[in-house]
C-alpha cells in the first residue's frame, strides 16, 4: 500500500489553480517533491496534512482519507520551511511537549525528546533556549520535532533552506539516515534538484500545478549512450583525433563527450588518447540529470551549482 | 572476582517507539497544562514570572491585608467602631482592576508568541484540530483567571468562617456563598479571558494585544461614566453597557443577590449583555484562531 495516494486532485485559490488534476503515489523510502515556486508543493503538503481539502479528487495518507479525523497525524511528522520554534524555550522542553501533543505519555515524551536530539547531534545543546541556535541547529530541531513521536512518514518542507554547503550536506546525510537507519519514510519538498539527486530514492516532479514526472530517481538519471571524458589537458587534440576516426564528439572546455557510443568506440578512444598523449582525469558514462525532466519552456528548479 | 575490560560506549542506534499512544483528551490536556505554565511563567526565566505573579499579588494581597486588619481590630458589622470588611461582591469593585490587567497582560502570552514564532504550524501538524488547540488555550487561561478571581473570596470566606462564633450554624446560614463566589469568579474570568484572547488573536505583539484589551475595558468605562453623568433615560442605560468592568461588577452583585436599583440597568440585563458579548467574541475567536492554525 502506498503511503500517500493522490487521485485526480485539483485545488484552486480564487482564479489560481494550484493543483490541476494531479495523481501520484508515494511509497516507502525517501521521496523528493520537486518543483519551482508556485509548482504546487506547499499546497500538496497542506493536503497531505489535512489542513485543506481538495476541490476535486482525494488524498489518502497511510490509507486514510485526509478529510477524516486528524488521528492519522499521530503517525506523520512535519517540518515546515519557515521559522516555527519558540525562541525562549529549550529544544528538550519543546520536543517533549510536541511529543505529548502527538500522543506520547509524558515520561516517554521526555525520553524520546532527548533520544531524538542525540540522533540529530543536539544532545549537548538541548537545554539552551532555541533563540540562541544557529540556522543549522534550528533546521535540526525542526527535523527532530518531526521525528520525536516516531512517525511512519515525515514531510520536510525545504529542509536545507538557508544552510551553507557543509550544513546542507550534513542535513541531506541526516535525512538519508532517517530514511535508511530509522526506518521512517520521508517526503522532502524542495526546489533544489541536487537535494533530490543526493538524498532521494524517488521523485514527484510538479510544475505549475501539474504532474511532470514521478518515479525512481535512478530511472530518471539512468545512463545515456554518451561517454564523458574529462581531461587535465589535451582535450582539443583528443576531440580532433576522435573526429578523424569517425566518432561523433562534443567539446566543452576540458571535457570531450562521445555520443552514441558502441563497443568498438572504446578501443578507438583508447587509441586516440595514446596518440595525443592526452592527460586523462575521468572517464564515465553520461547520466541524465533531473534537469532533463524539465523542458526549457517550463519554470526550472534551481540546479545545485546556483545555490551552493 | 570478575575482571572488567576497558569502558565502552555502545551506540544502540535509533530506537522506535512501540509504547502506549494517548487519547485526544490527553493531547488537549497537554496543551492546557502548557497554557497554565505559560500563564504563570512556570519553567521560564524570572522575567516571565514577574508580571503574572505581581498581578496575582495585587488581586490577593489587599484582601489578605484587610483580613489581617480585621483580625486585630475586630470586624463585627453591628459595631460601628469595628473595621468593616468588604462584601464578596464589593471586593470586585477593587479587584476588577488587577483582574483586567492580569487578563490584558498575561493572556496574550498564550497566542502572540506562538503566532510570532510560527509555532501554530506545529499544532496544525499534530493529531488535534484547530478547535482542540484554541479550546485548550482558552481553558488554560480561564483556569488561572478563575483561581485568581476566586482566591481573595476564598480568603474572605475562610476568615468569616474562622471568625464565626459557631462554625456549624454560620455554615448553615451561608452555605450558598461558596457557589456564588465560584460562579462570580468564573463569570468574570470567562468574560475577560475571551476578550483578552480575542484581541490577542489579531496581533503577534503581546504589547499591542494588552493595550487593545485595556483600551476596550477602560475607554468603555469612560463612555459608561460619561453616560451615567451626562445622559438620562434609555440612552444612558444603553451607553452604560459599554463600561465592561462595571457590567462585570454589576453581574457579580446580581449573582450575590445584591440590590442594584441604583444602577442604570438591572443585574440580569448586565449578566445577559456580558454573556451575549462573550459568546460573540468566543465564536469570533474560535473561527479566527482556527484559520490561523490551519495557515
Amino acid at each position: 500500500m502506498p503511503l500517500v495516494r493522490a487521485r485526480g486532485v485539483t485545488k484552486t485559490y480564487g482564479s489560481v489553480r494550484a493543483l490541476d488534476d494531479v495523481s501520484f503515489e508515494i511509497d516507502e523510502g525517501i521521496t523528493g517533491l520537486l518543483g519551482s515556486n508556485g509548482a504546487g508543493k506547499t499546497t500538496s503538503l497542506k493536503l497531505f496534512m489535512g489542513l485543506i481539502d481538495p476541490d476535486a479528487g482525494s488524498v489518502e495518507v497511510l490509507g486514510v482519507d485526509t478529510r477524516s479525523s486528524p488521528e492519522y497525524r499521530a503517525r506523520i511528522g512535519y517540518a515546515p520551511e519557515h521559522d516555527c520554534l519558540p525562541r525562549a524555550v529549550s529544544a528538550a522542553e519543546f520536543l517533549a511537549y510536541m511529543a505529548e501533543v502527538s500522543g506520547l505519555p509524558r515520561t516517554s515524551a521526555r525520553l524520546r525528546a532527548s533520544d531524538v536530539l542525540r540522533h540529530v547531534g543536539l544532545f549537548e545543546e538541548r537545554y539552551r533556549p532555541m533563540g540562541t541556535y544557529s540556522t543549522g541547529m534550528k533546521q535540526r530541531v525542526k527535523l527532530a520535532q518531526a521525528l520525536v513521536h516516531d512517525p511512519v512518514l515525515a514531510f520536510l518542507d525545504e529542509p536545507t533552506a538557508g544552510l551553507d554547503p557543509m550544513g546542507r550536506r550534513d542535513m541531506l546525510e541526516l535525512i538519508r539516515r532517517v530514511g535508511r537507519e530509522f526506518g521512517i519514510s520521508v517526503v522532502v519538498s524542495t526546489h533544489l534538484m541536487g537535494d533530490v539527486e543526493r538524498a532521494c530514492d524517488a521523485v514527484v516532479v510538479l510544475d505549475a500545478g501539474r504532474l511532470l514526472r514521478s518515479g525512481a530517481v535512478s530511472g530518471l538519471t539512468e545512463e545515456t549512450e554518451s561517454v564523458l571524458v574529462d581531461l587535465v589537458e589535451g582535450a582539443d587534440a583528443l576531440a580532433e583525433a576522435l573526429r578523424r576516426r569517425g566518432v561523433a564528439t562534443r567539446l566543452e572546455g576540458n571535457r570531450v563527450t562521445l555520443e552514441r557510443v558502441s563497443g568498438d568506440d572504446y578501443d578507438t578512444l583508447r587509441d586516440a588518447i595514446v596518440e595525443t598523449d592526452a592527460l586523462l582525469y575521468r572517464l564515465a558514462p553520461e547520466r541524465h540529470t533531473l534537469a532533463d525532466v524539465f523542458s526549457p519552456a517550463t519554470a526550472t528548479p534551481v540546479p545545485e551549482e546556483e545555490t551552493a | 572476582m570478575t575482571s572488567m575490560g576497558p569502558a565502552e560506549i555502545f551506540d544502540l542506534g535509533y530506537q522506535g517507539y512501540d509504547g502506549e499512544r494517548t487519547s485526544r483528551w490527553a493531547r488537549r490536556r497537554a496543551i492546557w497544562r502548557d497554557g497554565v505554565r505559560v500563564s504563570l511563567g512556570l519553567g521560564r526565566g524570572t522575567s516571565a514570572k514577574i508580571a503574572p505573579w505581581l498581578l496575582i499579588a495585587l488581586a490577593l494581597v489587599p484582601m489578605a491585608v484587610l483580613v489581617v486588619i480585621a483580625a486585630f481590630v475586630g470586624s463585627t458589622p453591628s459595631n460601628p467602631d469595628d473595621f468593616e470588611l468588604p462584601s464578596y461582591a464589593e471586593y470586585y469593585e477593587f479587584a476588577i482592576v488587577p483582574l483586567s490587567l492580569f487578563a490584558a497582560v498575561v493572556a496574550p502570552l498564550l497566542l502572540c508568541p506562538d503566532r510570532r514564532d510560527g509555532v501554530l504550524a506545529m499544532y496544525a501538524a499534530r493529531p488535534i484540530t484547530a478547535t482542540d488547540f484554541v479550546a485548550a488555550r482558552w481553558t488554560a487561561f480561564l483556569t488561572v483567571a478563575t483561581v485568581v478571581a476566586c482566591l481573595p473570596e476564598a480568603v474572605l470566606f475562610t476568615w468569616n468562617l474562622l471568625d464565626a462564633s459557631s462554625t456549624g450554624s454560620w455554615l448553615g446560614d451561608n452555605w450558598d456563598v461558596v457557589p456564588r463566589f465560584l460562579v462570580a469568579g468564573l463569570t468574570v474570568a470567562v468574560a475577560f479571558t475571551t476578550l483578552a484572547l480575542f484581541t490577542a488573536s489579531f496581533t503577534t505583539r503581546r504589547a499591542y494585544a494588552a493595550i487593545a484589551t485595556l483600551a476596550v475595558l477602560f475607554i468603555g468605562s469612560a463612555i459608561g461614566g460619561i453616560a451615567e453623568h451626562d445622559f438620562t433615560g434609555s440612552v444612558a442605560d444603553v451607553l452604560s453597557l459599554a463600561a465592561l468592568p462595571n457590567v462585570a461588577i454589576d453581574t457579580v452583585h446580581w449573582i450575590f443577590g445584591d440590590d442594584l436599583t441604583q444602577r442604570p440597568v438591572a443585574g440580569a440585563v448586565s449578566a445577559l449583555w456580558l454573556a451575549g458579548l462573550t459568546a460573540v467574541l468566543a465564536v469570533w475567536l474560535w473561527r479566527r484562531t482556527g484559520r490561523l492554525v490551519r495557515g
